[in-house]
């Protein structure tokens, strides 16, 4: 089972390594949001209030639109490392369905290699290149406030250990799902066309259901409802919390983290059982 | 697990596709160890699918078969390491050098790092790939990239081999020299080989038994000479100078004749063996005051016995079949590899 596994494994990165045209345009969507959309966007609904509200209402104000950040671009670029763990990952099921259409899967298939490793294989393979870019945008969003001229991240409280592994937690979590379920997907369905279809129908209501990049404040009660419970969203409060303090978040980052394995278990589950089913030896 | 078993046992074997295409319907045959098996068909005829059920591919919707004594329904993952599979399509990552693809196949099988390397090199170096094994699969030729197929599927020494077309779209050469392959691993390993083929003459030339598939049944089997033979015989085609007089009465009249027909001024006969009636028929005409202007002898090829017992060389099919898809593939294939 392992030698099988590290076997797939290693094709995997080589292909990863064979192509650094996808991973040159997998840098170049969070780039363009961080350096453009972030940039542009920076709203500040202090500068709408009257001359002479009180310094501790705008505070207040500030605090509740943008739970505890600093400023939108702090707010949205950590919104923006759980809209990469997930926008990265979609690759990953277009390259099982492009390895049916090759001969490449049906040759894998061939062999006794159990479908634990043919899955397991692409997955662990597969999730490195999203995690790597998520936290290429954290840096690079932190980056950003040390250049002058351009907002960035900036981190408002020290983050300990503890924050640090809970961060490295929610990015792997996240993008370990997504990439499951994407994955998933590439073993059901054996049409480019079709896939393409599901993706978008599954990615942009995850996205904008999630407030990875809306302001909180500025979203409608009802988003806000929803929103909590999106694993996107759970995965960037972990973040926020662990930069930007508690005070405006109702739980602790260990319970949206509990939450965000929650989802991912269920979803790990169910794609698994869907995938052992579609790929026993015998169809 | 008995121990006097067949290579290959197909026991009636049925499969429908989506409730309604009886791709295969109700095929039988067994191979005996170490036999070169021949199983041909006109395009659509089922082999594809008969084959993806023999190497634990596809279950069969009803029937039984049998692979090296085990129970292929029961055993798929043990069926695997017992068999080697060439598909129709080609299967190499064309990304992944020669080598890679070799060394992850030997990998798949569970073997380790240092083992799949030797063993790919002992592959590369048999199959001629030596000088090109650190080429990108999508650069090598055809007739390479079939060896590197084949190279793939004897990665875990397989002693039963399953070919689907090895040899569709290779150019003679190309076919002769695959077939040396195939000869000489049999010659060193003593392996079963199950294969499909549309050229008959290699299925002539190699095989030691054939079955012919037509509409998912099985029309014939035997030895291609006892398929020839049940032809009837030799076809001999004399020609007169003039019709009339008809030497119908004269010729069927010779030793040996089984059936002859009359075409203006040209008599076709089946019969036993052309050299011996040649003569007699030549004398036996000239005697009668007609000349003769030409003789052609025919011996039944397996291209007879196939339209004998299919009826035509090829099927109007109602979508693509495998072969067509086969090479649709490999055209997508190509095109997309050429432009990455
Ligand atoms: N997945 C499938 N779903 C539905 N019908 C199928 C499927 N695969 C094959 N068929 C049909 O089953 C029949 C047998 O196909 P098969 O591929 O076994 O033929 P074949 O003898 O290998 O043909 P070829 O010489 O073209 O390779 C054909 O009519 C084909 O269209
Ligand atoms: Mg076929």
């Amino acid at each position: 089972m392992l030698r099988e596994f590290l076997a797939l494994t290693r094709r995997e990165f080589i292909k990863l390594r064979r192509n650094p045209q996808a991973i040159f345009t997998s840098l170049l969507l969070p780039l363009l949001y961080l350096l453009l959309f972030g940039q542009g966007f920076n709203i500040n609904p202090a500068q709408y209030l009257p001359v002479g509200t009180p310094p501790g209402v705008i505070q207040d104000i500030l605090h509740s639109y943008f739970r505890g950040a600093p400023n939108y671009y702090s707010y949205f670029s950590a919104g923006m490392v759980g809209f990469v763990a997930v926008t990265a990952t979609l690759f990953l099921g277009a390259n099982v369905i492009f390895d049916k259409l090759f001969g490449v899967f049906k040759r894998t298939r061939g062999t006794p290699a159990p479908s634990a490793a043919v899955f397991g294989s692409r997955l662990v393979a597969g999730s490195t290149q999203p995690i790597a870019l998520a936290f290429f945008v954290l840096g690079l969003a932190v980056l950003f406030d040390h250049v002058p001229g351009l907002k960035g991240l900036q981190v408002t409280q020290s983050v300990g250990v503890v924050g640090v592994i809970y961060v490295v937690l929610a990015i792997v979590l996240l993008t370990l799902m997504f990439a499951t379920l994407f994955l998933t997907f590439g073993v059901l369905i054996d049409v480019p066309q079709t896939y393409f279809a599901a993706v978008n129908v599954l990615n942009l209501p995850v996205l904008l259901t999630s407030d990875a990049l809306y302001p909180w404040g500025s979203m409608p009660p009802w988003l806000q409802n929803i929103s909590q419970y999106n694993p996107v969203s759970l995965a960037v409060n972990v973040l926020r919390e662990t930069f930007f303090g508690s005070s405006a978040y109702p739980y602790s980052p260990a319970v949206y983290l509990l939450g965000l394995l929650a989802w991912s278990a269920v979803l790990i589950g169910i794609a698994l059982a869907l995938v052992r089913r579609a790929l026993r030896p015998l169809e | 697990m008995a121990e006097n078993h067949g290579a290959i046992l197909a026991e009636d074997l049925v499969k429908v596709y989506g409730g309604k295409v009886r791709a295969v319907d109700g095929v039988s045959f067994d191979v005996r160890p170490g036999e070169i098996f021949g199983f041909l068909g006109p395009n659509g005829a089922g082999k594809t699918t008969s084959v993806s059920m023999l190497s634990a591919g596809l279950r069969p919707t009803s029937g039984r078969a049998v692979v090296d004594g085990l129970e292929v329904s029961r055993n798929p993952e043990q069926v695997k390491r017992h068999i080697g599979v060439i598909f129709q399509e080609s299967t190499a990552d064309g990304d992944l050098t020669g080598r890679e693809n070799l060394e992850i196949a030997a990998g798949a099988y569970g073997m380790g790092r240092a083992e799949s390397r030797k063993r790919a090199d002992e592959l590369l170096e048999k199959m001629h790939l030596g000088d090109s094994s650190e080429r990108y699969a999508k650069t090598y030729s055809g007739g390479m990239r079939r060896r590197l197929e084949l190279a793939v599927g004897l990665v875990h020494q397989p002693r039963i081999l399953f070919l689907d077309e090895p040899t569709l779209g290779l150019d003679p050469q190309g076919r002769a020299g695959f077939w040396e392959f195939i000869q000489k691993i049999r010659q060193e390993n003593g392996t079963t080989v199950f294969v499909t083929t549309h050229y008959l003459d290699e299925a002539d030339t190699l095989c030691e038994r054939i079955a012919i598939i037509d509409h998912g049944k099985i029309v014939a089997t035997g030895t291609p000479t006892e398929l020839k033979d049940r032809l009837g015989g030799d076809i001999v085609t004399i020609k007169t100078a003039t019709e009339n007089p008809d030497m119908t009465g004269v010729l069927h009249a010779l030793p040996g004749v089984n059936s002859l027909q009359k075409k203006d001024a040209s008599y076709r006969v089946k019969c036993a063996s052309g050299e011996t009636f040649v003569p007699l028929a030549v004398e036996a005409v000239s005697k009668a005051g007609v000349g003769v202007t030409g003789v052609i002898v025919k011996r039944p090829s397996l291209d007879e016995v196939f339209l004998e017992f299919t009826g035509r060389e090829y099927r109007e099919e109602e979508g693509p079949t495998a072969t067509d898809r086969a090479v649709m593939i490999q055209r997508v294939q190509q095109n997309l590899r050429g432009r990455r």
